[in-house]
C-alpha cells in the first residue's frame, strides 16, 4: 500500500511538471469548468423563475444535490481520467504494450499516469455550491460522517463503469464511443428521479446506476428518509459494480492483442 | 461550373467513405446526445406540471417538445468539426499537404465534411425529422405541419451549418495558444449551447439578455431556424433575421481568411 501512495505521488508531480509548461492550458480547463457549470446553475435558475417547486423539491435542494453530484466526478475526472485515452487510443495505437512492460499493475499505471487539473473547475464549484446551500440540510455529526464516507462510494461508481467500458477497447480496438454513451446517462442523476417515466428511471437506478451518484445519496442527506436503499443501496452497487468492471477488464487484458506490426 | 464539382467531388467521396467506416461511432455518439434531449424533455414536462400556467413565455408544452427535439435536431444538423485540426496541423506543418493542392483551403475540409454530412443525415433524417413531424399530426394539442416553415427552417437551418462552419474555422487556430483542447472546446461549447438557444429557447432569458443574444452570432446557429419552424417570426422578423443570419456568415468567411493570411503568413515548414 505503501508502495502505491509513492508511486501516484510521483506519478502526480511528474504530470504537474508537464501542466505547468503550459498554464494558458490550466487556466482554459478550469475555467470551462466553471463556465459550464455556472451556465448549468442559471439555467436552474430560469427554470425555476416559473415555477416554485420542481416535483416537490425546491431550488436550494436541487442546487444541494447538484453540488454533491460534482464532488466525486470531479475527484474521479481529478484522478482516474486516462481511462478515457484507453478506449479512445491507447489500444487502437498499440500504445497500451508500455502498461504490460511495467513492474506495476497495468490498470494501476493507467489510473494514476494523469492528474488532470481541470478538474479543480468542478471540486470548485461542487464545494461552493454545497456551502451556499448547506442551510436546507439539517446536519448532526453522524450524517457528516455518512455524507463524507458516501463520496469514496461515489466515486467508484464513476471510475468503475470507465474501467468496464474502456476495457470493451480490448475486443472492439475502440470503445470510447461506449464509454461516452454511458457518461451521458449522468445527465439524468441531477434530477429527482419522480420526474422520469418508469424505463428511465429503472436503467438509471440499477443498469447504468448514476441516480446512486448524486440523488439518491443526496435525498438522504436532504430529507433523512429511506437510509437503507439511498445509502445501502449506494455501498452494494458500488462494490458490485467494481467487482464487475475489474473483471471485465482482467478479461480484457488477456484478449488484448497488440496492433500495428 | 462542372471543372468546380470535377475538382471536389473527391473531396466528398473521401467524406462518404469515412463516414461509412466510422458509422457505427457515430450512431453511438448520436445516441449519447439523444439521451441528453430525453433529460430536458422529462425536465420541461415537469416544469409544465408543477406551473398553473399552461403556455410559459409563449411555449405551450407541445410546442416546447417540438422545440427541444427541433434543437437536438438542429444541432446534429449544422455541427462542424472538420476543421478543428487547422490550427493543430499549421503548428506542426501538415498543412503543408493541404497548400499543396490548388484548391482553397476551406473548401478542402468543407467538402469532405459535406461528404460526412450525406451519410449521417441519412441515417438521421428518417428517424429523427420523421419523428417530428409524427408528432405535429398525431400529438395532442400539437402544432399542424406547416410546409413553409420547413421550408423556411431548412433555408435558415443551411445559413446556420455555413456560419458554423466559419466560426469554428476561426476558432480552430486557438491551438496556437491552447494545447488543452479539451479545455477550450468546453468553453466554446458552453457558451454557443447557452446563448444559442440549445439549452432554452432565448424567450426565457431577460429582456436585456434576449436583445444582446438575439443579435450575436450564435443565435443564428440554432434559435433562428428553430423559430421559423415553430412559425413564432412574422414575416418581417423572418427578412430582418435572415439578412442577419448572413451578415454573420460573411463576418466569419472574412475573418476566417484574415487569420489565414496571417497564420501562413508566419508559416515556417520544416524538414522534407
Amino acid at each position: 500500500m505503501k508502495r502505491v501512495f509513492r508511486l501516484e505521488k510521483i506519478f502526480i508531480a511528474q504530470y504537474l511538471k508537464q501542466t505547468m509548461e503550459y498554464k494558458a492550458d490550466f487556466f482554459v480547463g478550469v475555467f470551462g469548468v466553471l463556465l459550464n457549470q455556472g451556465l448549468n446553475l442559471v439555467f436552474l435558475k430560469i427554470i425555476f423563475s416559473q415555477i416554485p417547486k420542481l416535483d416537490g423539491w425546491s431550488l436550494q435542494q436541487i442546487i444541494f444535490i447538484y453540488g454533491f453530484a460534482l464532488i466525486p466526478k470531479g475527484l474521479d475526472h481529478l484522478f482516474f481520467d486516462n481511462l478515457w485515452a484507453v478506449g479512445q487510443r491507447l489500444v487502437r495505437k498499440g500504445e497500451f504494450d508500455k502498461y504490460l512492460t511495467r513492474p506495476v499493475n497495468p490498470l494501476f499505471h493507467v489510473l494514476v499516469e494523469t492528474f488532470q487539473v481541470d478538474a479543480f473547475g468542478e471540486l470548485l464549484v461542487g464545494v461552493i455550491l454545497l456551502v451556499m446551500t448547506t442551510g436546507t440540510v439539517h446536519w448532526t455529526w453522524v450524517k457528516l460522517l455518512l455524507f463524507i464516507l458516501s463520496i469514496p462510494f461515489v466515486t467508484s461508481i464513476y471510475t468503475s463503469l470507465k474501467i468496464g467500458t474502456s476495457a470493451m477497447a480490448f475486443w472492439m480496438k475502440k470503445s470510447g464511443a461506449i464509454s461516452y454513451l454511458f457518461y451521458m446517462f449522468n445527465d439524468f442523476a441531477r434530477y429527482p428521479v419522480s420526474i422520469f417515466n418508469n424505463v428511465v428511471r429503472w436503467i438509471i437506478s440499477f443498469i447504468i446506476p448514476f441516480a446512486f451518484t448524486a440523488f439518491y445519496p443526496a435525498s438522504y442527506f436532504l430529507t433523512d428518509k429511506n437510509i437503507v436503499f439511498n445509502l445501502g443501496g449506494l455501498v452494494v452497487i458500488s462494490i458490485v459494480l467494481l467487482f464487475i468492471s475489474i473483471s471485465i477488464w482482467n478479461k480484457g487484458i488477456s484478449a488484448y492483442e497488440s496492433a500495428g506490426s | 461550373m462542372s471543372s468546380y464539382l470535377r475538382r471536389y467531388r473527391p473531396f466528398i467521396v473521401a467524406g462518404i467513405e469515412e463516414a461509412t467506416v466510422y458509422r457505427s461511432n457515430f450512431i453511438i455518439y448520436l445516441l449519447g446526445n439523444t439521451l441528453g434531449a430525453f433529460v430536458t424533455y422529462f425536465l420541461w414536462k415537469a416544469v409544465f406540471t408543477s406551473s398553473a400556467n399552461s403556455s410559459l413565455n409563449g411555449f405551450t408544452f407541445p410546442e416546447m417538445v417540438l422545440y427541444i427535439f427541433l434543437s437536438f435536431f438542429t444541432g446534429v444538423l449544422t455541427s462542424s468539426d472538420s476543421s478543428t485540426s487547422v490550427g493543430d496541423e499549421v503548428k506542426d506543418g501538415s498543412i503543408a499537404m493541404r497548400i499543396l493542392k490548388p484548391i482553397n483551403f476551406a473548401a478542402n475540409y468543407f467538402y469532405e465534411e459535406i461528404g460526412n454530412k450525406i451519410i449521417n443525415l441519412g441515417l438521421l433524417m428518417l428517424p429523427f425529422f420523421g419523428g417530428i413531424v409524427a408528432y405535429q399530426i398525431l400529438g395532442q394539442n400539437a402544432p399542424a405541419v406547416n410546409w413553409i416553415n420547413i421550408l423556411l427552417y431548412f433555408i435558415s437551418a443551411i445559413i446556420a451549418y455555413l456560419i458554423n462552419f466559419y466560426f469554428n474555422l476561426c476558432f480552430s487556430f486557438t491551438a496556437f495558444f491552447f494545447r488543452n483542447l479539451w479545455g477550450s472546446n468546453l468553453l466554446k461549447n458552453a457558451l454557443v449551447v447557452f446563448m444559442s438557444g440549445t439549452l432554452v429557447p432565448l424567450a426565457f432569458f431577460p429582456a436585456v439578455l434576449q436583445n444582446i443574444f438575439k443579435f450575436l452570432p450564435f443565435s443564428s446557429l440554432l434559435y433562428t431556424p428553430v423559430m421559423m419552424y415553430l412559425g413564432k417570426y412574422s414575416p418581417k422578423m423572418i427578412v430582418s433575421m435572415l439578412f442577419l443570419q448572413i451578415f454573420w456568415l460573411v463576418f466569419f468567411i472574412v475573418l476566417s481568411k484574415i487569420i489565414w493570411y496571417f497564420a501562413i503568413k508566419h508559416l515556417s515548414i520544416q524538414g522534407g
